[in-house]
């Protein structure tokens, strides 16, 4: 299975540098950081669907609270069959069903997003739901780290752990950049794993590239104890293009040369 | 006299009593009625904290879901705090969730500009997708919620923090989004709310005899241009009263539709001045002194005979 999740992380990585290339706009340092977690959600037995069906009424909700990153779900989900594959070319496009930020319209995007810190609290809605009619559906949530300066993350913070959601799972990206710089240094958040733990929620830590400490991790949240969970999965920016790794200007698409190109097509291979 | 909440509430109550989907959240603001509701049906209940926004992110993930939200809270809060809210999640999503904002303009007198509600109008009515209503009475809050169970949408009831009296006659109907209370020629007043309540309470002294008409316009968005167009007709001259301050706000809304409309009537906007009201004295004195006095009704008729 980790051989296939590995795989599947060095295709979704090719595969979304092709659409950047292809739209020449959006926000690859945070989508590529967050490559693996999405592929483990999806490829490694964690979030429930249907192929094919992406309004299954038994699936699991996994929302994109940053939705300048929803596009690094769409090649995972025309793998699914919830759309063409020809989609994935028309990606950005007049013509095309596929937005730059992830809206409603998508089959498979469970929730409109982009201003931040909205997810969390649409995810606590869904998993409140899910609670007070007994399903056993989860909802899992990507958040960026730059999330965690909206108050209302906060809110759904303190109102989660009210209400025990532990179908709710966060998983934090945490790539340590902002637009401007480094988070610690702009406005610091740590420690980030003790806010979140005096909230309530049960804390984790991993590697968010490492797929065996994804899956592991996984594994753990799926309980029943009372607490929603909060993945803090330690990313870089940008992973798997060195032009991109840890340069905040690349939170947004740069342009490159044909001689970049073809040094990060080599890259995103050979990883 | 009777609080438009507690009558919206005890619907929904009877409502939810037959519907398992049916939440209703508060982020605090009470209500008699809702006692019932909270004790009776305490899985279709939901307390927010004091956290608008938390609360409208969630009210969207219920609707998600196939529930059928009812948010509540004090006017400014379910409003401008958490307009961004409204907007992503509610609004960019298209959810059928109700949002009960309860302060009317400056119904929360004399607790001053934080809590009081006079530039929501203009907001709201800007947020796509949003139907608003400004009920005047108790029949039209019974008739909105029979509306809101038949027909999901997204929607803000704007309801007075006072009890208010029942205005409408039996059987009336939302359907056409506004009443002509009282017929007459030339001139048309319109408004919602509780300034209508109080033209209504002072008629004789406002009209002094004159043959004005008056229309309870209680569904802001979408305005019924089609049924509204008679009523242009008919009245050549239109004055609008609203406890908000002017910009973007009732008045600015209905010389819109005349101007959709291709009409011309001359308008004269009535509100109050464009400023915060720190001053106390109770919400009669500050309507009456800031732009809203039966005077300066009278004056603006003759203004405009």
């Amino acid at each position: 299975m980790i051989v296939s999740i590995k795989d599947k992380v060095r295709w979704l990585r090719q595969e979304l540098f092709e659409m950047f290339l292809q739209a020449k706009q959006g926000h690859p340092g945070s989508v590529l950081s967050q490559v693996e977690i999405t592929a483990v959600l999806y490829y490694g037995d964690v979030v429930k669907y249907q192929r094919g069906k992406p309004d299954d009424p038994e699936r699991d909700i996994v929302i994109v609270s940053k939705g300048h990153s929803t596009m690094g779900l769409y090649p995972i989900l025309a793998d699914l069959d919830f759309f063409s594959r020809e989609e994935i070319q028309k990606y950005g496009t007049g013509d095309g069903i596929l937005r730059i930020f992830g809206n409603l319209s998508i089959p498979g995007i469970e929730a409109t997003t982009g201003s931040l810190g909205h997810g969390q609290g649409v995810g606590a809605g869904f998993a409140l739901a899910a609670k007070r009619d007994l399903s056993n559906q989860k909802t899992f949530v990507i958040i960026s780290e730059g999330e965690m300066y909206e108050g209302s993350v906060w809110e759904t913070a303190l109102f989660a752990s009210q209400q025990k959601l532990d179908n709710l799972i966060l998983i934090l990206d945490r790539n340590h950049k902002i637009i401007l710089g480094d988070t610690e240094d702009l406005v610091k958040l740590s420690p980030i794993d003790e806010k979140w733990e005096s909230f309530g929620w049960e804390t984790h830590k991993v590697d968010g590239h490492s797929i065996e400490e994804l899956q592991k991790v996984f594994k753990e949240v799926d309980n029943c104890n009372g607490k929603p969970k909060i993945i803090i999965a330690d990313t870089v920016k940008g992973k798997g293009c060195s032009i991109m790794e840890h340069k905040p200007e690349w939170h947004y698409w740069q342009g490159m040369t044909e001689e970049q190109i073809e040094q990060t097509r080599k890259e995103l291979k050979e990883k | 006299m009777k609080f438009q909440r507690d009558i919206l509430i005890d619907k929904i109550y009877e409502m939810a009593l037959k519907d398992k989907d049916i939440y209703f959240i508060s982020a605090d603001l009470g209500a008699p009625a809702l006692d019932r509701l909270r004790d009776d049906l305490p899985e279709q209940f939901i307390h927010a904290g004091i956290s608008e926004q938390n609360m409208i992110d969630v009210a969207a993930g219920l609707a998600l879901s196939g529930k059928k939200v009812y948010v509540y809270a004090m006017g400014p809060f379910i409003t401008l705090r958490c307009l961004e809210q409204l907007k992503c999640s509610l609004a960019q999503m298209n959810l059928p969730v109700t949002v009960i904002s309860v302060g009317l303009g400056l119904g929360y007198a004399d607790a001053g500009p934080t809590h009081y509600i006079t530039e929501d109008f203009a907001c709201l009515r800007a947020i796509v997708n949003f139907e608003v209503y400004t009920p005047s009475d108790l029949s039209t809050v019974v008739e909105l919620a029979e509306l809101i169970n038949k027909k999901p949408a997204l929607r803000v009831l704007r309801l007075d923090r006072n009890a208010v009296e029942d205005i409408h006659t039996q059987g009336m109907s939302v359907d056409t989004g506004f009443v002509e209370l009282k017929k007459g020629k030339q001139i048309g007043i319109l408004s919602c709310g509780y300034v209508l309540q109080r033209i209504l309470n002072n008629w004789a002294e406002v009209t002094n005899g004159l043959d004005i008409g008056l229309v309870d316009v209680f569904r802001n968005k979408p305005l019924n241009l089609d049924g509204l167009k008679p009523i242009f007709e008919k009245y050549k001259k239109i004055i609008t009263v609203e406890e908000q301050c002017l910009s973007g706000g009732f008045g600015s809304s209905i010389l819109e539709a005349i101007s959709d409309l291709g009409m011309n009537n001359p308008v004269k906007r009535l509100g109050l001045e464009d400023r915060y009201y720190f001053e106390n004295g109770g919400r009669e004195y500050l309507l009456n002194t800031f732009g809203l006095s039966n005077q300066q009704l009278k004056d603006t008729i003759k203004s405009i005979s």
